[in-house]
């Protein structure tokens, strides 16, 4: 193919993702999808392959060619143009109930030649617990409503009865249509695109640049990876959820042209929702491996070829149903990404070529909490703190993390402002603000997680609930780098009025009662305290530039005394470096790691 | 001359040996781990990193120091009894 052409269809490819990502948003109404891009956009080959990666949670990539694979088995002799399928069961393809793959054929000329795919985190799902995280639930029967695929656009008409069936199932079924809709317009302008593409330059011909362009990918995958050194690194996560701590263990090795992800010695399944399948588990290593060793290769199948994954089946990463997992995004799943951002970012780190591309890793741990209940117009609304889509910036090998930063697996994550929380549900936020000392300590820090606290107001039923699925408050889960500290923990409080005063702000933030797990309420002047990690630290404190710490205390991003006590750095009272005290500090630790006196 | 390659950011190999990449300190022979060779400081992670970093937890933060120049050549998290995270490049 000439690369004229080649390259214009590669570019067009991208556009249509873009084009019908814009549509999705436009046509939902849920602050998840708007707000917190908690969505997916990609191309598949019409034998299910991934053919184009799009934006959004990257942990859908592999996952949602896996559900076009098995639609493609379920429904064979039976695919039509304009049809759409949904599929929403973690045992089959997808990561959790609540995140419905809306599956599309693209025909052209009577002939399959793509699908596309998209999900969203719907409103509800029907769980036991509002929308679709559910602490509560026990198995995979007390999830809501899953399909292992189910058509629900026949040929270009609905099929009424199975959508209103499936709306029969959930809380706020006007707004799970809204978002079938959103997805099935997103499907539609895919499909117009690559129709369009196809008038254009031939259906072989896209085909051909598909074909080529995987093998493109795999090529400079394989030809990166032989760049980098063999060996093996290791990471571990802890989850801890209900006074309970799993461990998610991770030894990458990689040799050649080839990468191993094994997760020998994870945890065995848990009875809590925080497992994941095997399929979550690979679209969890991807979700950093697309960024972080891709970041200039197309996103597809031939990225796919030189991985191999290792998950014992029956483990946390590889749970046999009815284990429950509802949590999974948030917990099995992100501590997969977190593990092997963490050895990926130890191989980059190891190379001199690629040390710059090395990461420590990012907002290592969602705060997964919907608040629900009747607002202040007397209608009912569900919705997550998309504060848990600011994230925090992991530091590199040359410059701190980014402050509020985001996170590795979504590229696009965002949080919604406080006007529109506050005027969708009855709450009024004290605070939200970035999180003094959370960033991981290091030569480089990592990025600033954030603080929130939120009381009721306007309530017609004096307040609300929310389900919490909290975890990352007894350990920290943002790992550093070459010595640097991880990011602090989480915090999750439930500031009790005392004497029905108001909670005042520095009360809400040095206080409480901790709430992890489960349905907590939020009723007359009590508040709720959130704090969320920190980006790992890359490096040794001890050698951060002691001008950047003082202008972190000016920021009010490190505290005087965590200047003092981890990075060595003394100030004066007026908040400027104390050079000769800063020295004389650091000398005498140094000195103290290796049990002798400091040379002055 | 001796070949030294790059094993992390604090570390090199040269000679067969794992080396302080800052002051050339030999740790252990390459395949071999260099961790035990290190000086451990391990103390729980709330006492370590500051007021933010307490929790209900006992996670502990170890930091490993070359016993030459103090460098800190790689920290982790674990709870107690936890075996040291292994990582090996192989440059055989």
């Amino acid at each position: 193919m000439d690369p004229m052409t080649f390259s214009i269809i590669r570019h067009r490819l991208f556009r249509i993702i873009d084009e019908a990502v814009i549509t999705l948003k436009h046509v939902s109404g849920s602050a998840i999808t708007n707000e917190g891009h908690d969505l997916m956009v990609s191309l598949y080959r019409a034998d299910g392959s991934l053919l184009m990666g799009g934006v959004g949670f990257l942990h859908h990539l592999t996952s949602a060619a896996e559900a076009c694979k098995s639609i493609i088995r379920r429904f064979e002799g039976r695919i039509r143009e304009g049809d759409v399928f949904l599929l929403n069961d973690p045992y089959t393809a997808a990561l959790h109930t609540s995140d419905i793959y809306l599956v599309a054929p693209i025909h052209f000329e009577g002939k399959l030649i793509a699908w596309s795919a998209c999900f969203v985190h719907v409103y509800d799902i029907g769980a036991m617990n509002p929308g679709g995280f559910s602490p509560q639930s026990v198995d995979i029967y007390t999830e809501g409503f899953s399909s292992p695929g189910i058509k629900i656009v026949d040929q270009g008409e609905m099929v009424q009865d199975v959508v209103d069936t499936i709306l029969n199932m959930v809380r706020s079924p006007e707004m799970v249509m809204l978002d079938l809709r959103s997805m099935i317009a997103c499907n539609n302008v895919a499909r117009e695109r690559m129709q369009a593409l196809a008038a254009k330059y031939g259906s072989d011909t896209v085909d051909a640049a598909g074909s080529e362009l995987i093998s493109q990918s795999e090529t400079l995958l394989r030809a990166r990876l032989q760049e980098l050194p063999n060996g093996s690194w290791q990471s571990r996560q802890y989850l801890d959820v209900n006074g309970e701590t799993a461990t998610v263990r991770l030894t990458m090795t990689k040799t050649g042209d080839r990468l191993v992800f094994d997760f020998t010695g994870s945890s065995e399944q848990s009875r809590h929702a925080i497992n994941c399948t095997k399929w979550a588990s690979l679209g969890g290593l991807f979700a950093p491996l697309f960024p972080l060793l891709c970041y200039d290769i197309t996103w597809n199948e031939g990225v796919i070829r030189p991985v191999e994954m290792i998950a014992p089946e029956g483990s946390i990463v590889n749970c046999t149903r009815p284990a429950p997992v509802s949590v999974a995004t948030v917990a099995a799943i992100q501590s997969v990404n977190n593990a092997a951002c963490a050895t990926i970012g130890k191989m980059l780190a190891a190379s001199d070529r690629y040390r710059g591309q090395a990461t420590t890793v990012w907002h290592a741990n969602h705060f997964a909490i919907f608040k629900f209940g009747r607002n202040q117009k007397g209608g009912q609304s569900i919705g997550i703190f998309t504060e848990t889509f600011a994230g925090a910036g992991g530091a590199r090998s040359f410059a701190d993390g980014v402050d509020i930063g985001g996170e590795i697996p979504n590229p696009i994550s965002r949080m919604a402002n406080v006007e529109t929380v506050e005027a969708n549900f009855p709450i009024r936020y004290l605070f939200r603000r970035r999180m003094k000392d959370s960033g991981g300590p290091g030569l480089w820090r990592g990025g600033s997680g954030g603080e929130l606290a939120v009381v009721p107001h306007k309530a017609p039923d004096g307040g609300i609930h929310y389900v919490i699925s909290g975890k990352g408050a007894r350990h920290p889960m943002s790992d550093g780098l070459a010595g640097g500290f991880p990011g602090a923990p989480n915090k999750y409080a439930w500031v009790k009025s005392e004497d029905g005063a108001d909670v005042v702000p520095e009360d809400a933030a040095a206080g409480g009662d901790p709430v992890s797990w489960g349905v907590f309420p939020l009723m007359g002047k009590d508040a709720l305290y959130v704090r969320w990690n920190g980006g790992g630290g890359f490096g040794d404190p001890l050698e951060r530039t002691p001008d950047h710490v003082v202008a972190d205390i000016g920021n009010d991003l490190v505290s005087v005394e965590a200047a003092r006590d981890v990075y060595g750095v003394a100030v004066d009272g007026k908040g400027a470096l104390d050079a000769q005290a800063t020295q004389d500090l650091r000398s005498r630790r140094r000195a103290a790691r290796i049990g002798r006196e400091a040379a002055r | 001359m001796t070949d030294i390659r790059s094993v992390s950011p604090t570390l090199v190999q040269k000679a067969g040996q794992i080396a302080c990449r800052a002051c050339g300190h030999e740790l252990a022979a390459a395949g071999e781990g260099w961790k035990e060779h290190a000086v451990l400081d391990e103390k729980p992670l709330g006492d370590a990193g500051g007021a933010m970093f307490r929790s209900e937890g006992n996670v502990l933060l170890r930091r490993f120091y070359c016993p030459s120049c103090g460098t800190t050549l790689d920290a982790e998290t674990a709870l107690p009894g936890e075996p040291f995270l292994i990582d090996r490049v192989d440059w055989s």
